[in-house]
């Protein structure tokens, strides 16, 4: 067999394999070359089990959110608010002088100050479904109110063309989640090892077979696997050690995805967009701390991924989200319940950051939603509407929205 | 070599060309002319009408004699089934029951947590009470709290909204006390409903059941007392729980009945398609239950938790009883079933001014259907199509089967009224005052009014008769069974056959099966498994000893097929191109050697079996015949055999059926 070192930038990526380096391969090393040439990158990260957004970006300049939430409201920023009724913990991080951030979310401060970190509120789905599957399935297909089998990320996706890497689109996970379901292919990698070949020898011989096989329908998606399979063992069989001392540990399941995806990133396979999430948001008590302990993973993840791609954030948007927020009030068990207005977060170093998007519809009882949730002033697909336009150069926004009207864009991209 | 690749050259030409060379002159036959030799098509009849090949069933059909074996599995009431299967179903009780029993007895919601009420202020206190704590000011606020007895007036705290607070910080910290306890003590009773292993194990025990070999585990069992055995069976993880199903099951009966019914309904499909002797039931079981697709997790308001329970039910009573018999059957079976009226929407479709007549004589509430008795603004009232719609566009004549919208409308409704009785017994009931009673047009036929229920029967008649119903129906069957692209003239033989017979669906299979297309060269191989099939044929060709299914539902899943869980109705598609994404391949790799090598939980293979063979006879068991000479290749010089097998069931052919 065949042995070819290649040097991609910054690794150096041993290709093992019968015949020439892949088409896909070379392109993407070569435009990894050119800066001006390499393809950005989007990344979806979904909050499973509906975030409570009025707690992770703290609207401490309404009163309201103080009377509905005695308990478990974040205190306001120590700069002569006082409205904390005694409320325990630390105060918010103040943004903008009316939102502050969850002090679990430390982390993110410095990409706000660099700019780098936009928050869009009272984002959202029109459906007003309130249950979780429904709504995280609408959210994934793009399609609110209806089910559709694929998703909209996977449509976002430009055609594919014979130089199109098989790692062009990565879904952190056991399987593709929805969001990146679809026509496009598209791979699922785990964290721990889901390509369990057997030996190595039984995962070279089956890679023989699909590349020699006469069956035209299975010999193409076989080497695509194949070569997509490798190419994450190899990147992963290197050392890494994180630029400029980024910490992933203490980011939890997230930090190690995105570790993966930086990695991935940084080998010059061809990323374009990936997917990422993480469950357990579902506050139906006890919400304060365990709302703290998911935040601060969540933050020094996020920020661990921004610190270790450095200069390369220029080409890179990441994108969180949540299937719908939660009731403005509190319950009697320091939780919350199902809502629908949430906020989304968006990070990258051609963001125009610093700075709250939307409309703050308030919290005066008749300005909720039913009287009970933070309403909703910005479609979810108006945000990933002009991400998928910016990042991805999709034009064909009605393919990727279908229904969707866009409206005035929001203006979340530098350029 | 030369002779098989002009072949297929003149074989591609001629079928490009087949329909109207054919009329002219008896010119190169195509492939779907090409009768398969004989041992090809044993495999092929195997393949098709069956999940796949057991080790044996080649010398069985050949000794059988290959049309009378088909002839069988059309009778499957002659053919003895499996006393294994009947064993391993044995356990699974609510494969048995009707859906009343399982909606009352598994479903019902876990009970409200008495804690999570707050208490009610106006049972609390009385009346001038209230008003002094609720309104009054400072002081009498004040003095009314210390003038209670402690417990009391904890429970007030709880309860009270804190801007009444303000004024009495002596309060507050009592306040926060009482909110504290109530936390704790909520937390308390969850751990008590789901104790974790912590609670119910010493921490050496924890190591064991966490980490410990099955023979371990064992042992640990036996030193446990009954109750304490099945709770910590049901938090094993996944690999060694599928060493207890017995245990696991008690358990969550225990924790989560409702995941049982669920379970219990996978397990049903996994073991049937694997053990059961009446193969070509299976497959058709299978095939007819997408094809009137439902999704599993339908949210109906007042049924969200239900709905699942009603698929079990679905399966065994509308779809199994009649895939042999007459299409009009099944379509009638299909639309009378909750779990169909609850997944289209029907239940809830009525004529917009059912309303208005409910004020009157014997409709007048309370006797009300519950599909009424929604608050205006949460449900639809009217006419809902969804039903109407996919009835003919995906049930029937197909989506370029020639109706209009307006037939879609005048088909809604016709099935208006066609409802259910209540959440907790939505069996099928006709309410005549959600009927729109007007005359219909469908499809050219005038549906007189007033005629009720038969409205609805009246549609059944004219699309099971309807020639694009015959067609698009015989397609379907010919997709599944045939070629992803069925030769025309076979579908339209078919169809003959569908409208001679009044839809006798075995008769419309005896054409397909006895066809020439059905045995020829152009249907050899010429389906890609789905990720069900591709499982099941693996179980089936290594004689896989199945024992618990929550490892391969969870693989199925994770290829792309999750089991009764395609959201949209027209269900998964019966062409390859689906089943072909990078993830998935490599996930059917995976699973090709994790099964031969013992890491799938809850399925034992004999590998012993392929000792001392070589990876062309390992092929040959495996797949009936030999694999392909470049598939051989690429395996030799060989490994272990039984890395082998894995190499078999991993390779293109082992992919196709």
């Amino acid at each position: 067999m065949l042995t070819r070192r290649v040097m991609l930038r910054g690794s150096a990526v041993v290709i093992a394999g019968a015949g020439a380096m892949p088409g896909w391969l070379a392109r993407a090393a070569e435009s990894a070359d050119s800066p001006g040439a390499r393809k950005k990158i989007l990344i979806a990260i979904f909050q499973r089990g509906a975030a409570d957004g009025l707690n992770i970006v703290v609207p401490f300049a309404d009163k309201r959110y103080y009377e509905m939430r005695p308990t478990i409201a974040v205190p306001a920023p120590e700069s002569g608010h006082s409205q904390n009724n005694g409320l325990i913990g630390q105060p918010a991080i103040d943004l903008d002088g009316h939102f502050g951030l969850n002090p679990a979310l430390e982390p993110l401060k410095p990409l706000w100050d660099r700019r780098q970190l936009a928050i869009v509120e009272a984002t959202g789905s029109p459906d007003p479904s309130r249950s979780h599957f429904d709504a995280q399935d609408y959210m994934e297909s793009g399609t609110p109110g209806k089910s559709t089998s694929d998703g909209w990320l996977n449509r976002a996706l430009p055609a594919a063309t014979p130089e199109t890497s098989p790692l062009r689109a990565i879904s952190m996970g056991s399987q593709v989640a929805r969001t990146l379901r679809g026509d496009r292919a598209a791979i699922a990698v785990n964290n721990a090892q889901t390509f369990q070949l057997g030996n190595q020898d039984t995962a070279s011989i089956l890679e023989s077979m699909y590349s020699a096989t006469h069956d035209a329908r299975l010999s193409q998606p076989g080497k695509d696997a194949f070569a997509a399979m490798k190419m994450i063992r190899t990147v992963n069989q290197q050392q890494y050690t994180p630029a400029q001392g980024a910490q992933y540990q203490q980011g939890g399941e997230l930090g190690r995805s995105l570790q993966q995806v930086a990695r991935l990133i940084k080998a010059n396979v061809g990323v374009e967009a990936a997917f990422a999430e993480v469950d357990g948001w579902d506050h139906h008590g006890n919400e304060a701390n365990q709302l703290s302990n998911m935040l601060r993973q969540f933050g020094t993840a996020l920020a661990a991924f921004s610190t270790d791609m450095g200069d390369r954030m220029q080409d890179i948007v990441l994108v969180t989200m949540s299937e719908f927020g939660r009731t403005a009030e509190e319950n009697g068990n320091g939780g919350t319940d199902h809502g629908h207005g949430n906020v989304m977060m968006v990070l990258g170093g051609n963001v125009a950051g610093g700075k709250v998007y939307g409309q703050w519809p308030g919290l005066e009882r008749e300005q909720l939603n039913e009287e009970r949730d933070l309403a909703v002033t910005t479609d979810f697909r108006a945000v990933l509407s002009e991400l998928v336009g910016g990042q991805l150069g999709q034009t064909d926004l009605p393919r990727v929205f279908p229904g969707y009207q866009a409206g005035t864009p929001l203006g979340l991209l530098r350029t | 070599m030369k002779r098989s690749l002009l072949l297929v050259a003149t074989a591609t030409i001629a079928a490009a060309t087949l329909p109207f060379l054919s009329l002219f002159a008896a010119g190169t036959p195509g492939p779907f002319e090409t009768r398969l030799p004989p041992d090809r098509r044993v495999i092929q009849v195997l393949n098709r009408l069956t999940f796949g090949p057991r080790p044996g069933d080649v010398e069985e059909v050949r000794r059988i004699g290959l049309e009378k074996w088909i002839d069988l599995q059309l009778h499957p009431e002659r053919i003895p089934e499996s006393p294994v299967l009947e064993t391993r179903l044995e356990p699974y009780e609510t494969l048995r029951m009707d859906f009343v029993t399982v909606l009352k007895d598994y479903m019902q919601p876990q009970p409200a947590m008495a804690m999570l009420q707050a208490p009610n202020l106006n049972t609390l206190m009385s009346q001038e009470e209230r008003r002094k704590v609720m309104n009054g000011t400072a002081e009498e606020r004040r003095a009314a709290l210390v003038a209670m007895d402690p417990e009391k007036r904890k429970q007030v705290l709880l309860t009270m909204p804190p801007t009444n607070l303000e004024s009495l910080p002596e309060f507050k910290q009592e306040a926060d006390d009482a909110r504290k306890a109530q936390q704790q003590q909520m937390q308390a009773e969850v751990r008590k409903r789901n104790p974790p292993l912590e609670d119910l194990l010493a921490p050496e025990q924890i190591a064991i059941a966490r980490n410990g070999s099955p023979e371990q585990v064992k042992a640990l069992f036996d030193e446990l007392d009954p109750e304490k055995r099945v709770q910590v069976a049901f938090r094993l993880p996944p690999q060694v729980g599928a060493e207890f199903p017995g245990l696991r099951r008690e358990g969550m009966r225990a924790q989560q009945p409702q995941q049982l019914v669920s379970s219990d309904l996978r397990a049903g499909k996994l073991l049937r398609a694997v053990y059961s002797n009446q193969q070509l039931e299976e497959v058709l079981v299978d095939f007819w239950f997408n094809h009137f697709n439902v999704y599993e997790g339908k949210s109906v308001q007042n049924a969200a938790l239900s709905y699942r329970a009603l698929l079990t039910s679905y399966e065994r009573d509308a779809i199994r009883p009649h895939v042999l018999g007459h299409f009009k059957d099944l379509l009638l079976a299909v639309a009378q079933h909750p779990a169909m009226l609850y997944y289209l929407d029907n239940w809830q479709s009525m004529a917009p001014d059912a309303d208005d007549r409910l004020q009157v004589g014997p409709f007048a509430r309370p006797f009300v259907s519950y599909a009424v008795q929604q608050p205006p603004n949460r449900q639809p009232h009217g006419l809902n199509e969804n039903y109407g719609r996919e009835l003919m566009e995906l049930h029937t004549m197909g989506v370029n089967g020639g109706y209009t919208q307006q037939d879609v409308i005048e088909v809604a409704r016709c099935f208006t009224g066609w409802t259910v009785r209540k959440p907790n017994d939505p069996g099928f009931i006709f309410l005549d005052f959600m009927h729109d009673e007007g005359e219909k047009t469908v499809l050219g036929h005038k549906i007189a009014a007033n005629g009720g229920e038969k409205d609805g029967l009246q549609v059944f008649d004219i699309l099971a008769h309807h020639p694009a119903t015959a067609h698009f129906i015989s397609k379907q069957l010919a997709q599944r069974f045939v070629a992803d692209e069925p030769p025309p003239a076979l579908v339209d033989r078919m169809a003959q056959t569908f409208l001679k017979t009044d839809g006798d669906l075995r008769a419309v299979l005896q054409t397909m099966f006895a066809s020439q297309e059905f045995l020829s060269e152009g249907a050899w191989q010429a389906k890609i498994k789905s990720p069900f099939e591709m499982v099941v044929s693996a179980l089936r060709a290594t004689g896989a000893d199945t024992l618990d299914i929550g490892a391969l539902n969870q693989k199925i899943s994770d290829l792309g097929e999750p089991l009764y869980g395609k959201v949209e109705p027209n269900g998964y598609p019966l062409t390859g191109d689906a089943w072909l994404g990078t993830a998935d391949l490599l996930g059917r790799l995976s699973f090709a050697t994790a099964l031969v090598t013992g890491k799938v939980a809850g399925v034992k293979v004999d590998a012993t079996r392929w000792d001392g063979k070589d990876a062309a006879a390992i092929s040959r068991d495996l797949l009936g015949r030999q694999a392909a000479p470049e598939t051989l290749e690429a395996i030799s010089p060989g490994p272990a055999p039984a890395s082998l097998a894995a190499l078999i069931i991993g390779s293109p052919e082992f992919n196709r059926r």
